[in-house]
C-alpha cells in the first residue's frame, strides 16, 4: 500500500515541476549582429544598410538593372561595387570629372562628365566592363543633360545647339545614335525625365535672359513635337530634373532668399503639373510647410521619393509619397546625420523596394580617433545607405 | 488488472518527474544573457593583444606644416611578450582622387607583456601638390587622415585612424 500512498504527492510534485519549469521566463537573448563597417547602425533608422564605406565625396548613386550592384561618383571619378559585399571597382581615371553615372546595361555605364581643362562643355562617356577591366570611350560631346532611355535601355541626351538651344538624341547601348530630333528646344536644358510610358520627355530649361531654369517643356518622342507647359514666376528656379509620374510631372522650385547681404537657407517647394493640365499646383499630400530638396520617381511611376523636411525647423529625412493615396511616409528617422540634398543624391532600386541615399555624421572641428582602418569608417564621411521602403510609417497629420 | 493500472500510472509518473527535472535543469543552466559584441573589444590578458593610442590634444595641435611631431602609444595588453612590432603610419587626404599618400615606418623590437612604449613620428603635413584641392562640388576642403597600423610576425595587430580637420 506504500505504493498507493505515494502516488498522489508524487503526481502533484511532477505537475508543479512541469508547470514551474515550463513557465520559467526565457533568458533574454539578443542576436549578435554581423560585424560590419564601423558605425554600421547609422542614425537613419532601423533597416538601414550601408552600401559604401571609407573616405571620399560620393554622389549620384545608380543601381544596376538587376539591382545587385550600385555605381556612384567619388571625388570626380566613377566607381561601383556589389550591394552586399565586395570591393569597390573604379571605372574612370582623372581624364574628366564625372558628375553623374547611369547604367545602360548590366555591364555598361553612361557617364556625364566634364573633361579636364574643358571650359564648360560636358560630354557623355560609355564605360564598358570587359572581363572586369573597365573600358571608357567618349561617345558624345556638348551635352547638356542625360537620362536613361525607355525601359532602362539606351540613353537620352540633350545636345547643346548654340547658347540657348538643345537637341534631343536617343542613343543605344553601344552609344550609337538611334534617333535624332532636329527641332531645337528653346532654352538651356538643365534636367530631363522620361514619362512612365516612355513616350514623352519632360525638360527643365533656362530661357534666354534668365539666370536660373524656370521653364518646363515636353517633347513627344514619337512625333518629335515639343511645347512649353509651364513658366515659373520671376525669381523662382527649378531645382534638378522634373520627375514624370503616373499622376503628372513633379518638380522642386523656389527662390534663394538673400537677407542682410547673407544667403539664407533656400526653402524649396514641391509642385505638380497634373496629367492633362498645364497649371502647376502645390504637390498634394506633403503639407504646406514641407521643404523639398530632391525627388525621384519610383520605377513603376506610382511613388515619389522625396528628400526634405516636414517644416523648416525639422530634420532632413527621406519620405515616400504614394501618388494615388497621397500618403506621405517617412522612411528614415534621422537622429544626427546630414543627408545630402543634391538633385542626383537618391536612387530607387529596380524592384522599388528600397532607395539609396547619401549621408554622413555631424562634422567635427576637432580631431577624431577611430579603432578601425579608414576604409571601414562610415559616419565620418559621406557614404551610401540603402533605405528599405517597405514598413514605412505614415507621417501623422 | 488493478496492479497493471498502478504500474502504468507509476511509469507515467516517473516519466513526468524525470522530464520535469530535465526541463528545470535546462532552464537553470542557461548562461548570462547574450549581448551583441562590440567589434572593437579586445580580450584583456587572454593571449597576445596590442593597443594603439593617439593623444587627441596632440592631434589637435598639428598644423599643415613639415616636421609635425606625433607620438604613438603602443601597449602590449596581453600576457605574452611581443617582438618586432612593426608600425606603419599613413598620411592621406580625404579626397580619394589624390594618390599622394605618405608612409612612415618604425619597429619596436620587444614589448613585454603589460608594458607600453611611445614611438615618435615626424610627419610632413604640409599640403602636397593637390592635397588641399577639393573634390568637385564638395562643401569643404578635404581633411587629412592619419592611419596607424601595428603588426607582429605572429599576426597580432591593431589599427587607429585619426581624422584631422587640416
Amino acid at each position: 500500500m506504500r505504493f498507493r500512498i505515494g502516488l498522489y504527492p508524487a503526481a502533484v510534485l511532477a505537475a508543479v515541476i512541469l508547470v514551474v519549469a515550463g513557465c520559467m521566463r526565457e533568458s533574454e537573448e539578443t542576436s549578435i549582429p554581423p560585424l560590419s563597417a564601423v558605425g554600421g547602425r547609422a542614425g537613419l533608422g532601423p533597416g538601414t544598410h550601408a552600401l559604401s564605406s571609407g573616405p571620399g565625396y560620393k554622389s549620384s548613386p545608380s543601381w544596376s538593372p538587376r539591382g545587385d550592384r550600385i555605381a556612384f561618383t567619388v571625388d570626380g571619378y566613377v566607381a561601383d561595387k556589389p550591394v552586399n559585399a565586395g570591393d569597390i571597382r573604379r571605372w574612370t581615371t582623372g581624364d574628366f570629372v564625372a558628375q553623374d553615372a547611369e547604367w545602360i546595361s548590366e555591364s555598361s555605364l553612361a557617364i556625364f562628365g566634364l573633361a579636364s581643362g574643358s571650359a564648360a562643355s560636358s560630354s557623355v562617356y560609355r564605360a564598358h566592363s570587359r572581363e572586369g577591366s573597365p573600358d571608357v570611350e567618349e561617345i558624345a560631346t556638348g551635352i547638356l543633360a542625360m537620362c536613361p532611355g525607355p525601359e532602362g535601355k539606351g540613353l537620352i541626351v540633350v545636345l547643346e545647339n548654340g547658347s540657348y538651344e538643345g537637341r534631343v538624341a536617343l542613343l543605344n547601348d553601344s552609344g550609337m545614335v538611334d534617333r535624332f530630333y532636329t527641332r531645337s528646344i528653346e532654352g538651356r536644358v538643365t534636367g530631363v525625365s522620361l514619362s512612365p510610358d516612355g513616350r514623352r520627355l519632360a525638360l527643365a530649361t533656362r530661357p534666354p535672359g534668365d539666370l536660373k531654369p524656370s521653364e518646363l517643356h515636353v517633347l513627344d518622342l514619337r512625333e518629335g513635337n515639343h511645347w512649353r507647359i509651364a513658366r515659373l514666376e520671376k525669381g523662382l528656379e527649378i531645382v534638378g530634373a522634373p520627375q514624370w509620374t503616373k499622376q503628372g510631372i513633379f518638380y522642386v522650385a523656389g527662390k534663394e532668399e538673400v537677407s542682410g547681404g547673407e544667403r539664407a537657407t533656400p526653402l524649396y517647394d514641391l509642385f505638380l503639373i497634373p496629367s492633362g493640365s498645364g497649371e502647376p499646383i502645390p504637390a498634394p499630400g506633403v503639407g504646406e510647410d514641407f521643404v523639398a530638396s530632391s525627388i525621384r520617381v519610383s520605377p513603376d511611376g506610382e511613388r515619389l521619393a522625396v528628400i526634405g523636411r516636414l517644416n523648416p525647423n525639422s530634420p532632413t529625412n527621406l519620405y515616400v509619397l504614394d501618388l494615388e493615396t497621397r500618403d506621405l511616409e517617412d522612411v528614415t528617422s534621422n537622429e544626427d546625420m546630414e543627408i545630402k540634398t543634391g538633385p542626383d543624391d537618391l536612387a530607387w532600386s529596380p524592384d522599388g523596394e528600397s532607395v539609396a541615399i547619401i549621408a554622413r555624421g555631424e562634422l567635427s572641428e576637432q580631431p577624431s580617433v577611430r579603432a578601425a582602418p579608414k576604409g571601414a569608417l562610415l559616419e565620418d564621411f559621406y557614404n551610401l545607405y540603402e533605405i528599405p521602403v517597405d514598413g514605412a510609417k505614415e507621417v501623422p497629420r | 488488472m488493478r496492479e497493471a493500472v498502478l504500474w502504468a500510472s507509476g511509469a507515467v509518473l516517473a516519466f513526468l518527474v524525470t522530464a520535469g527535472a530535465f526541463l528545470l535543469l535546462a532552464n537553470l543552466g542557461t548562461g548570462p544573457s547574450v549581448k551583441s559584441l562590440p567589434p572593437e573589444s579586445q580580450p584583456a590578458n587572454s593571449g597576445p593583444a596590442l593597443e594603439l593610442n593617439l593623444d587627441e590634444e596632440e592631434l589637435a595641435s598639428l598644423q599643415p606644416l613639415p616636421d609635425q611631431r606625433l607620438r604613438v602609444g603602443v601597449k602590449n595588453s596581453g600576457n605574452e611578450d611581443l617582438t618586432e612590432v612593426h608600425l606603419t603610419l599613413e598620411v592621406s587626404s580625404e579626397n580619394t582622387a589624390l594618390s599622394d599618400a605618405s608612409y612612415y615606418r618604425d619597429t619596436v623590437d620587444t614589448l613585454a607583456a603589460g608594458t607600453s612604449t611611445v614611438v615618435p613620428f615626424n610627419l610632413d603635413l604640409s599640403a602636397h601638390e593637390g592635397t588641399s584641392s577639393m573634390a568637385p562640388a564638395a562643401p569643404e576642403p578635404p581633411r587629412t587622415i592619419v592611419e596607424v597600423r601595428a603588426t607582429t610576425p605572429t599576426g597580432v595587430s591593431a589599427v587607429r585612424t585619426a581624422i584631422l580637420p587640416l
